[in-house]
């Protein structure tokens, strides 16, 4: 269990963040500059917090009011670095060893770390002789063989290749089954926050934002930086016009769509999220149903496709949701998708923007 | 051939050498790692006998170590025209080249590095020596052959607070102005040669420390 209250200041940056979790992985995701890695410092001794407390499995490492400020190399944190920062002088093995020497059976712990991270054959070699992937594996081997009762990761795999950085992202999790240690992992890409957090704490400006199962944060995020941090690329500005128990009616430019139920009155300014991926493109031989929710029928005006993912521009014929760009909703796709209904040809579309894909934040 | 003069400069570059390590090492820990107010002020200081004529620092020396100096008052250990004053000279001269070359090294170590020894359970001393020291070893060797050198070739202060007292203080740079003076060419030419030939060597060493990356297999 961590529990973690910390308030730091340096000059214009003000950090105040406060969370607490059992044996899971918490992703603190931010832009660069949010207070990630300053957050991760102050949970490991390195930076001093202003004000607060951290306390760790009952033992109180940080407590300003108490004047208790544990020295780093006593907490029992490990700590991963982005950049690997193992020591070049030693060997992988003397790496791993390094936090370990005045254990009387160092050399079965070191030996048990190498095998964990499957490293045995190169033991010997130094860093500049391995992989960055493999360098990473005695990174976490060498802060995993002191047996720490947290471990703190700082962008680990953003400076491999990917299929390593997957791969790395699959063992680390092992692990963390296997340990059953608090993590606390901080990136700036979303889809290894998605992948590895049992909590997403979204960060910005030194403040956690939101902090929920990562499920929860993409489809319901609880503000609109957060929405726009998530990926929520369709944030369309609306009125409430009519509620009811069965949900809600929101005006977007010059079409009315339905949205589930929200505590909003009549009349308040809203923002309708809409997740790029939720809109569901309709057959045309399906078009027109009554069963269709919020439907809207226009023209795809641009594109772009990264090999995996076709983003699609819509541009609404008729009734528009903003008059002011080109394009009223932004849809995501598979490719496979996109190949089988000919949409490189075939340009007018008919969308359902599903009433339950649909998440209203205030004005 | 006489060897006493070479044999004299040896032993003195010796321990100057040893004073050397153990005081520029200090020293350039000091300011490298310790944000004390004035630290530029003790830094030009050190340097000042890199620019000060040899015999300005000699006449400081013939003052600390003189009658009136602490080491006279306080201990009662005269120096002065001993073959220990031409180390003391020695050390003088040769410091700020260790220095500045072992505080360059210290600097340029990762600090992450050390933050990471410090997650592994590793106390403030364990961590200079298991860390900072090893990475910065190259620039830290490479500042004390330089200092060795500088001290080998030692002549102006030396011979101010030392003398040049033949087989007590006279070292292999001495002795060959002396030969020079009284016309022993053959005596001046054997110990020019032994002088250049050590000093190539040396320079040689650090050129190529300082070629080499700063970490084994880097």
């Amino acid at each position: 269990m961590l529990n973690v209250n910390l308030t730091k200041h340096f000059g214009d940056f003000a950090l105040r963040t406060q969370f607490e979790i059992g044996a899971e992985v918490l992703v603190l995701f931010g832009p660069s500059g949010a207070g990630k890695s300053l957050t991760l410092n102050c949970i490991a001794g390195l930076v001093a917090p202003d004000d607060g407390s951290v306390v760790l499995d009952h033992r109180v490492l940080f407590d300003h009011p108490a004047r208790v400020n544990v020295p780093t190399r006593a907490r029992r944190i490990g700590y991963v670095f982005q950049n690997y920062a193992l020591f070049p002088h030693l060997t992988a093995r003397e790496n791993i060893a390094f936090g370990v020497r005045r254990d009387p059976n160092a050399r079965q712990r070191v030996d048990a770390m190498l095998e964990l991270v499957g490293l045995t054959s190169l033991a010997t070699r130094h860093p500049a002789h391995l992989s960055g992937g493999q360098q990473q594996r005695v990174a976490l081997a060498r802060a995993l063989a002191p047996r720490p009762e947290l471990l703190l990761l700082d962008e680990p795999f953003s400076a491999l290749d990917a299929p390593t950085r997957m791969q790395l992202r699959r063992e680390l999790l092992h692990l963390q089954r296997a340990l059953r240690i608090p993590m606390v992992f901080v990136t700036h890409d979303l889809g290894e926050a998605y992948f590895l957090a049992d909590q997403l704490a979204v960060i910005d400006r030194g403040e956690i934002l939101q902090m929920d199962a990562p499920g929860k944060v993409l489809r319901y995020p609880a503000c609109l930086r957060v929405a726009t941090a998530v990926g929520v690329k369709n944030i369309l500005p609306g009125t409430l016009v009519a509620r009811d128990a069965a949900g809600c009616r929101v005006r977007v430019g010059a079409v009315a769509l339905d949205a589930p139920p929200y505590p909003f009155d009549v009349g308040a300014r809203v923002h309708v999220c809409l997740r790029p991926e939720r809109i569901m493109l309709l057959r045309p031989e399906r078009a027109g149903r009554s069963s269709d929710e919020n439907a809207l029928r226009g023209e795809i005006v641009r594109e772009m496709s990264d090999g995996m993912t076709a983003t699609l521009f819509l541009r609404a014929a008729g009734a528009r949701l903003i008059a002011a760009q080109d394009y009223d909703v932004q849809i995501e796709l598979p490719v496979y998708i996109y190949e089988r209904l000919d949409l490189a040809r075939r340009r007018e579309w008919t969308v359902s923007l599903r009433k339950n894909a649909i998440h209203l934040l205030g004005g | 051939m006489n060897w006493s003069p070479l044999l004299l400069s040896i032993q003195v570059t010796f321990f100057a050498t040893l004073g050397i390590l153990a005081i520029g090492l200090a020293l350039a820990l000091l300011l490298a790692r310790t944000r004390v107010r004035g630290k530029i002020i003790v830094e030009t200081l050190i340097n000042l006998p890199l620019v000060l004529p040899p015999s300005v620092v000699g006449y400081y020396l013939l003052i600390a170590l003189g009658r009136e100096g602490p080491l006279v008052r306080w201990f009662d250990l005269n120096l002065l025209f001993t073959w220990q004053a031409a180390v003391v000279a020695a050390i003088v001269v040769a410091l700020p080249l260790m220095v500045q070359s072992a505080k360059a090294a210290l600097e340029s170590v990762d600090p992450t590095l050390e933050n990471v020894a410090r997650t592994l359970g590793s106390t403030e001393s364990e961590i200079i020596w298991r860390v900072t020291l090893p990475l910065a070893r190259r620039g830290i060797l490479a500042g004390l052959v330089l200092g060795s050198a500088r001290a080998l070739g030692e002549f102006g202060a030396t011979l101010m607070v030392a003398g040049n007292i033949p087989g007590v203080t006279q070292t292999a740079p001495l002795a060959i102005y002396d030969a020079v003076q009284s016309g022993r060419f053959a005596d001046a030419n054997g110990l020019v040669l032994m002088l250049s030939g050590l000093s190539f060597v040396s320079l040689l060493v650090v050129n190529r420390m300082q070629k080499g990356n700063v970490t084994r297999d880097a």
